[in-house]
């Protein structure tokens, strides 16, 4: 049972992981507090905000919970202890997430003394029609899957022409299944949509060095959004404080809007975010798109249940604007049509679609046709372009496309990803995007074609510049990392659906 | 003030255990019904009544307990409501030695038994929020607490694994008195090797036998004016110091995290109050919620030195003689079986350590009996926590 005014106030606080300094004695306070305790009177209106979001902290002692309380359940076991930040001056409670123990002896002291970096997660299961609670008192190992990394403010040194991306950030959860050739991503058991949407405007943020108050509007493209009506494009603002924060009232200076077009509700938002700090009077020096899907599929035997071989996990965000871009928007093309051949009812958990019609009618109609379209717009011949990406619902479309298209393995194989993620739905091909601006040089050409069910392609050319190289060095989440990591845990098929399934 | 101690009376209890079949209301009228006629006073004498309960409103939708007891008692009289019996009795202390009243009741009563699939999320109503919202337990807590001991007096190795028995011989020793106690949840022996193997079975430093049970239950006892008691009974008990403290609710936020400062303070101003020393004290109730925190009272009571009450412990256990031999000193340590074996009915658990203490400072404690060189124990402490050290609450009771 979750109340409405108290899950605002915990989740502000708690989300964000916000807290106070004393001006005058440096003492830090988890949570707002309006004096210091131990200087008094004096220091109304002496304290700062402050928040460990970005923070890393250390696990001073842990123990095994394997029992825990009702709404944790689904959690156990996990392990549980007090973390401290800013060596010892703040401490907090906290869980250990992405962590499924072994059988056997637990050696707690291996966790103690370890530094871990807080998470945004769900914070416990509720029912159906609850608001799902989130917060970050959720941490991970620093030295595990997920590194630590520093949120720094650059100042821009240059002002484009053309709009384009500044920063990018892709997040996908360290579990995967494999089956046959592909690896597929999952998700842990308090990860949804919202969560990897979050991880990967952080990411975004971080590869960027953009001031996040700068920033004027965000777009979230899903799925598999956890609400039928409320955005999570809401969450994603207030958590990664994005536009200028009005304290008093903790409203944000930003405008928030969730899309949804299958597969293509991202993709389809890049024209717009980059129009938007183009626009001279809408005072937008930055814009943030997020795709984010858990991607939905039946259990394998039944109805639809054949996208369960290929439904992935993750979050991937891109920050437009018109400083320090790293790879201009040179032009592209949308095309839509209204064909069925994927769909979701309201109030149905899994997806349906038109089995083999969904190739010929559908994918590779509107995939080609953007994508031709573009080409001509820009005079462009496959041998201009150095990368081409396409949406990655399997392994043969995309191929299929690109050779089509007169695209070489080269040009193509570098954004396939899905044998690695599988289809992360909305990101798919933003991550295969994401792949190409982690290895491209400067002054290369990318066309990328998204699809989305429903249906319909956008196709973008983006020309990389000088700076994606200066950028690079602070991406340390990269594809790369993301696919060959010691941490990366497989799962087997029941613990998939478990996980999957979540809180 | 020290004229005006006020006396306990008359003292009651029920059994501690899980009352499947009875009320709250029944056992409030056992136990208060116990008090009244050992004290000798019928309920029409009473000028004040004190009760406690944890979560009488959440288990048996009693949201104002005195009205309940109003109505059971049919007695119209000031009735206030505490959370702990040691919080009541301190209040109802207050109340005598002011001269307000002549004899008050102090009652606890707790029906934990039925919330049995919710009672562990009830608990957490004792922690703080954000502890429970990062996935806490009404355990975890005392983990910590041990993890943070074993590491800042660096235990390891040999002296680990005695740390470890010395905590195992806690709920053995507690379980072996018990059995002597009628009212007692288990009267059972159990070994030190069942305490270890439960832990190893958890991957935990604690395991099921360290922990005190769910338990439903009810104490009352009646404390009088000293003038009033002198005419009431002929071994009244007196209670000497009355003291609480209080601490942050979140644990990770304070200083030290390896005792309970509350404890402490409690225990120095009810010390300061009583005009005696910690080593005059003979018997005490420790609130061994877990076998940790029995260890850790010893500490921060001031009976055992900082970083060695598990030794203290280990040593009185190998060969384990009624009491723990701390600094040559002998100290009878929870002889009705503790929270962990006599039961821990939140809001009654207070008064069975009462019970316990003035029963045996009166010589009525029958087969547990306690002895120094042959008489009745002079003084006697009962601490009692509420939370994790949140709140420390200290009775020093003495016979005059």
């Amino acid at each position: 049972m979750s109340s409405e005014p108290i899950e605002r106030r915990v989740s502000y606080i708690g989300d964000r992981l916000r807290g106070s300094r004393c001006t005058l004695c440096g003492k830090e306070y988890f949570r707002g507090k309006d004096y210091c305790g131990k200087c008094g009177r004096k220091s109304f209106g002496k304290m700062k905000d402050i928040d460990f979001f970005y923070e890393k902290g250390k696990l001073e002692v842990c123990t095994l919970i394997g029992e825990p309380t009702n709404k944790f359940v689904k959690l156990g076991p996990y392990v549980y202890g007090i973390v401290s930040f800013q060596n010892g001056k703040v401490r907090v409670p906290g869980r250990l997430t992405d962590f499924i123990p072994k059988d056997g002896e637990l050696d707690l002291s291996c966790f103690e003394d370890r530094e871990v970096v807080p998470r945004f997660r769900r914070r416990y299961a509720v029912t159906r029609s609850d608001i799902v609670p989130t917060i970050s008192l959720a941490f991970t190992l620093a030295d595990d899957y997920y590194p630590h990394q520093e949120y720094e403010i650059i100042k821009p040194k240059k002002e484009y022409d053309t709009p384009g991306i500044v920063g990018y950030g892709v997040y996908v959860s360290k579990f995967r299944i494999k089956e046959g050739m592909i690896e597929r991503s999952v998700p842990f058991l308090d990860e949804d949509a919202v969560t990897a949407a979050v991880e990967a405007g952080k990411m975004a943020l971080i590869h960027s060095g953009v001031d996040h108050s700068l920033i004027g509007k965000v777009y979230v493209g899903s799925e598999s959004n956890p609400y039928a009506v409320k955005p999570i494009a809401s969450k994603v603002a207030q958590v990664l404080k994005l536009g200028m924060e009005e304290k008093t009232d903790g409203i944000q200076s930003v405008d928030a809007i969730d899309t949804e077009f299958a597969c293509k509700a991202a993709t389809s938002m890049f024209k717009d975010a980059a129009s938007l700090v183009y626009y001279p009077h809408a005072r937008t020096p930055y814009t943030m798109t997020v795709g984010t899907d858990n991607s939905q599929a039946a259990p394998r035997d039944e109805l639809g249940g054949e996208l369960d071989l290929y439904v992935g996990y993750g979050g991937s965000a891109f920050i437009f604007g018109m400083h320090d871009v790293i790879a201009e928007l040179e032009g592209w093309y949308s095309c839509t049509s209204d064909t069925p051949d994927f769909w979701r009812r309201d109030r149905e958990p899994y997806p349906r679609h038109g089995g083999r019609f969904t190739g010929e009618p559908a994918y590779f109609k509107h995939v080609l046709n953007a994508c031709r379209k573009l080409m001509e717009q820009l005079n462009l011949k496959s041998s201009d372009v150095d990368y081409f990406v396409s949406h990655q619902p399997n392994i043969g479309f995309p191929v299929r496309v690109a050779q089509e298209l007169g695209f070489k393995e080269d040009q193509y194989m570098p954004g396939l990803q899905v044998a690695k993620f599988g289809n992360t739905y909305s990101s798919s091909s933003p991550i295969g995007l994401a792949a190409i601006l982690d290895r491209a040089k400067p002054n290369e050409r990318i066309i990328i074609v998204s699809y989305g069910s429903g249906a319909g392609s956008d196709a973008y050319s983006l020309l990389t510049t000088s700076q994606i190289k200066d950028k690079r060095q602070r991406q340390k989440f990269t594809i790369k990392h993301q696919i060959k990591n010691e941490h990366l845990e497989y799962v087997d098929y029941t613990t998939y659906r478990r996980l999957k399934h979540g809180l | 003030m020290k004229r005006r101690r006020p006396a306990i009376i008359g003292v009651g209890r029920t059994k501690f255990g899980e009352h499947y079949e009875r009320g709250p209301e029944k056992l409030v009228e056992e136990a208060g019904l116990q008090a009244l006629d050992s004290a000798g006073v019928k309920r029409k004498d009473l000028d004040a009544c004190y009760f406690s309960d944890y979560f009488l409103q959440i288990t048996n939708k009693i949201g104002i307990e005195e009205g309940f007891q109003s109505e059971l008692l049919e007695l119209n009289v000031p009735m206030e409501r505490m959370r702990s019996f040691s919080s009541a009795l301190l209040n109802a202390c207050h109340a005598v030695q002011s001269g307000k009243y002549g004899i008050v009741l102090v009652g606890g009563v707790e029906k934990m038994t039925d919330r049995w699939d919710k009672i562990r999320d009830d608990l957490m109503l004792l922690e703080d929020p954000w502890s429970y919202y990062a996935g806490c337990t009404p355990e975890a807590n005392h983990e910590l607490l041990l993890r943070g001991y074993i590491k800042k007096y660096g235990i390891s190795g040999e002296e680990l694994e005695k740390f470890n028995t010395a905590l195992a011989q806690i709920s053995v020793k507690n379980h072996h008195h018990a059995i002597e106690n009628e009212y007692a949840q288990y009267q059972r022996d159990i070994s030190v090797d069942k305490v270890l193997k439960e832990r190893s079975k958890a991957c935990k430093p604690l395991g099921l036998y360290d922990f005190a049970p769910i338990s439903d239950g009810a104490s009352a006892l009646i404390l009088a004016r000293p003038e009033i008691a002198k005419n009431c009974s002929d071994t009244p008990v007196r209670v000497l110091g009355s003291s609480s403290a209080t601490d942050y609710v979140t644990f990770p936020s304070r200083e030290d995290r390896t005792s309970f400062v509350a404890s402490t303070i409690a225990m120095k101003s009810a010390l300061k109050m009583a005009d005696i020393e910690a080593s005059n004290i003979q018997i005490a109730e420790l609130y061994d919620q877990s076998t940790l925190l029995e260890m850790i009272s010893l500490e921060d009571l001031g009976f055992s030195k900082k970083g060695k009450a598990w030794l203290d412990i280990y040593n009185s256990c190998k060969e384990y003689q009624g009491f723990y031999e701390i600094n040559g000193k002998k100290l009878f340590v929870n002889r009705n079986g503790g929270l962990k074996a006599d039961g821990n009915p939140l809001g009654a658990t207070g008064g069975a350590q009462i019970f316990e203490v003035v029963k045996q400072l009166r010589g009525e404690a029958g087969s547990r009996q306690v002895e120094m060189d042959g008489d009745p124990p002079r003084f006697g402490c009962i601490s009692e926590l509420e939370g994790f050290g949140t709140k420390a609450y200290v009775h020093i009771l003495g016979r005059t």
